[in-house]
């Protein structure tokens, strides 16, 4: 028996970190950059990041387009539509290709195919080329789910929140930093000599080439799973390949993904929604230079250093104690709170008190956006993929939404867009009270009488035929491997239940 | 009782103008005589054509140009060109009014010479759109005493265009798009070579 597992073991690769038994790391060590499982995160949030920065990347320079370009305000809010639009369903298909070619080929393809779109904005001449290319930059928003989907693959239970949390809050990050970074750059530019029209051209090649070589990085560094690659694991017969039509199937047709698909888009949608619109907000109602107004805009993206990684800390602080029960209580209450501090934004009337209220509401819906996606890597197995895709996609629906009923046009003024806003958020936070796992108990319900498991869940994905030919036993190691989101009640021990870590 | 209030009330609102520095473009008399070489409807380019102005005090007007200290002679933006764009609107209060946001010329007023002459280079950041020229006088506090313009009231009258840069050079155009299909090559590039790695894996 030692011999056998002895040649086992020699097979099995060592790992730098802790892992589970399918070799996801039970820790989560930020200043490590040991293969596979840190240097895909720092991969996945480095190449997030710059895409933010890319898709956001016109808004500061604004000023000097819209003169440019010949823009009216009418083209600017449509443009910014556009570039949250793309990622609607860009975001569902990266979901669907992650599930059958690896994060790392999707998102590094992504990557470089929508590079030109932002090579391209350099030399755009009209108010229809500008939204060409900023709808097409946006696509890039996609790697968000691929940078889910890598840490869900990554990283077990205990600590996938908080891996979700901190790669999605650093690359949203970007959003933030491209406010102080492009101007920054333009400045630059035309300190060298060149004339403010031809200036922001060249600055746009900053973010493309920035994006250009994080996919670089992805595609030499990075890798799938722990144990290896898609293709390579595919081949070897370790991963089978599975069929779109299933994947897709077994992802739509679970309730929780289009529920948490609307709860999300009323934290990130929000997020975006507040990302095009607030600058212009302070600039107008309390008459500020352009400069300033950008500075408050970043602070509010730049929460995100914490903010979203606080979320996913905190949800899996949370199932430590309550399981999932605890992690939905949570991601209702902080997205709730976040609606009536937005409620409160549209109505207070001096600036420091908006800067604050700006920022305290930018905090609890970046930490909704964290808390939600504690919840997600749990919702499937088989198509954790078409899952993130969905609540991702839902995300960009929610700013859409959002900004055509609030935000388009004269019939709100901002300040009661604002106001509105957050009353939808608490009326779409509800329906997480909707949310029910059989295993694990929903907000109001504990887990199902008939004695359900966590097996029963996940296999209930895969038919006879599948589980015949073995198919499902990743979703049988996931499946031990989430026990702890019963979290500690009575009568149960959640660290007898937990597999041992392989060194 | 009634009148110390209509005095405090009258004060309160001179000194709330003082305080936000906002001169009334209203009443502001209309004693500068302006012209500009631009014919109507006439279209410039920036960076190439320059614009010939020539103002003075008008002297048929009742009126004394004793407090005017400096001269400001603007760029302004006709109405079509302000419509649906915020940026550039029309506002009474002259502090906050983005009507004219590109300076010609502006020096110390000489009230010797009756007719000044300045010519202008269109400077290149100044966008494509319809102008008109509009000189300002200011006092020794750097308000805004009196105005000229070289259309009517209504600002229809004498209007011109300039087309501005593109900002687009040839070498920019070649670098986005040789860039842009390096980036999609090296994607098939990649591809290849994962291909190549995963059938010699599955040949050993």
């Amino acid at each position: 028996m030692d011999v056998e597992s002895a040649a086992v073991e020699s097979q099995a690769p060592k790992f730098a970190l802790p892992v589970d038994s399918e070799h996801k790391a039970t820790e989560f060590r930020l200043f490590s950059v040991a293969a596979p499982h840190m240097r895909a995160f720092h991969l996945s949030w480095i190449s997030f990041f710059c895409c933010f920065v890319s898709s956001f990347a016109a808004p500061p320079l604004l000023p000097i387009i819209r003169d440019n370009l010949n823009l009216t305000a009418t083209d600017i809010g449509n443009a910014g539509i556009a570039s949250v639009t793309g990622a609607v369903f860009a975001r569902l298909a990266m979901g669907t290709a992650c599930d059958l070619f690896g994060p790392r080929l999707a998102s590094a393809s992504l990557i470089l195919l929508t590079a030109p779109a932002v090579y391209f904005t350099s030399i755009a001449s009209s108010s229809i080329s500008f939204l060409l290319v900023r709808f097409f930059t946006g696509f890039s928003l996609a790697t968000f789910v691929s940078t889910q989907f890598w840490m869900s693959s990554m990283f077990s239970a205990p600590v996938v929140g908080t891996a979700n949390g901190v790669s999605g809050g650093w690359g949203n990050l970007g959003g933030g930093a491209t406010q102080l970074i492009m101007p920054l750059v333009f400045a630059l530019i035309v300190n060298i000599g060149a004339v403010e029209f031809t200036a922001w051209r060249i600055a746009f090649f900053i973010p493309a080439l920035f994006q250009m070589l994080s996919a670089f990085a992805v595609l030499t560094l990075g890798q799938d799973l722990p144990d290896g690659n898609f293709k390579k694991l595919q081949k070897s017969g370790d991963k089978e390949k599975d069929k779109f039509s299933k994947v897709f199937y077994h992802g739509i047709t679970n309730y929780r993904g289009w529920i948490l698909a609307l709860t999300y888009g009323y934290c990130f949608g929000v997020e975006l929604t507040i990302d095009n619109i607030i600058a212009e907000y302070f600039y107008d109602r309390f008459n500020l230079k352009l400069h300033t107004a950008g500075i408050i805009a970043a602070s509010s993206g730049l929460a995100n250093l914490f903010a979203r990684p606080g979320g996913g800390i905190i949800s899996d602080a949370v199932a430590k104690r309550f399981g999932m029960r605890g992690r939905l209580w949570a991601l209702w209450l902080v997205q709730t709170l976040g609606g009536l501090f937005c409620i409160l934004l549209g109505r207070v009337d001096s600036l420091s008190a908006s800067i604050v209220v700006l920022i305290v509401f930018s905090v609890f819906v970046q930490t909704a956006c964290g808390l939600t996606f504690g919840v997600v890597p749990f919702v499937s197995r088989r198509s954790l993929g078409v899952i993130s895709g969905m609540t991702g996609g839902g995300g960009n629906v929610g700013a859409v939404l959002t900004q055509l009923i609030f935000f388009k046009g004269s019939k709100y003024s901002k300040e009661t867009g604002i106001t509105l806003m957050g009353i939808m958020i608490i009326c779409c936070t509800l329906p997480i009270m909707l949310i029910y796992f059989p295993q694990w108990g929903g907000m109001f319900c504990g887990p199902s009488q008939n004695i359900s498991s966590e097996e029963d869940y996940y296999l209930s994905e895969w038919n006879s035929q599948e589980r015949e030919k073995g198919l499902h036993q990743g979703s049988l190691k996931f499946a031990e491997n989430c026990r702890a989101e019963r979290g500690k009640v009575k009568g149960f021990n959640s660290d007898e239940a937990q597999s041992t870590n392989i060194e | 009782m009634e009148s110390r209030l209509f005095v405090a009330l009258l004060l309160l609102c001179l000194a709330a103008e003082s305080c936000y520095g906002g001169v009334l473009f209203s009443s502001l008399p209309r004693t500068l005589e302006i012209t500009a070489s631009p014919q109507q409807g006439q279209v410039l380019r920036a960076g190439e054509d320059r614009i010939t102005v020539s103002w003075g005090f008008n002297q048929s007007v009742q009126a004394s140009d004793e407090s005017y200290k400096r001269v400001k002679v603007s760029l302004c933006y006709a109405p079509v060109s302000q419509v649906d764009r915020g940026w550039r609107k029309t506002v009474d209060n002259l502090s906050k009014d983005k009507t004219c946001q590109f300076t010609i010329v502006e020096r110390a007023y000489d009230a010797s010479v009756r007719n000044h002459i300045y010519e202008w280079m269109i400077e290149k950041d100044v966008p494509e759109a319809t102008y008109f020229v509009r000189v300002y006088a200011y006092n020794s506090a750097g308000e805004e005493v009196a105005f000229g313009q070289t259309t009517d009231v209504k600002k229809k009258s004498d209007l011109f265009e300039i087309r501005g840069i593109s900002g687009r050079h040839l070498s920019l155009e070649i670098a986005s798009v040789c860039f842009s299909a390096f980036s999609v090559a090296s994607l098939f590039g990649f591809f290849l070579i994962e291909k190549s790695k995963a059938k010699g894996f599955s040949k050993n």
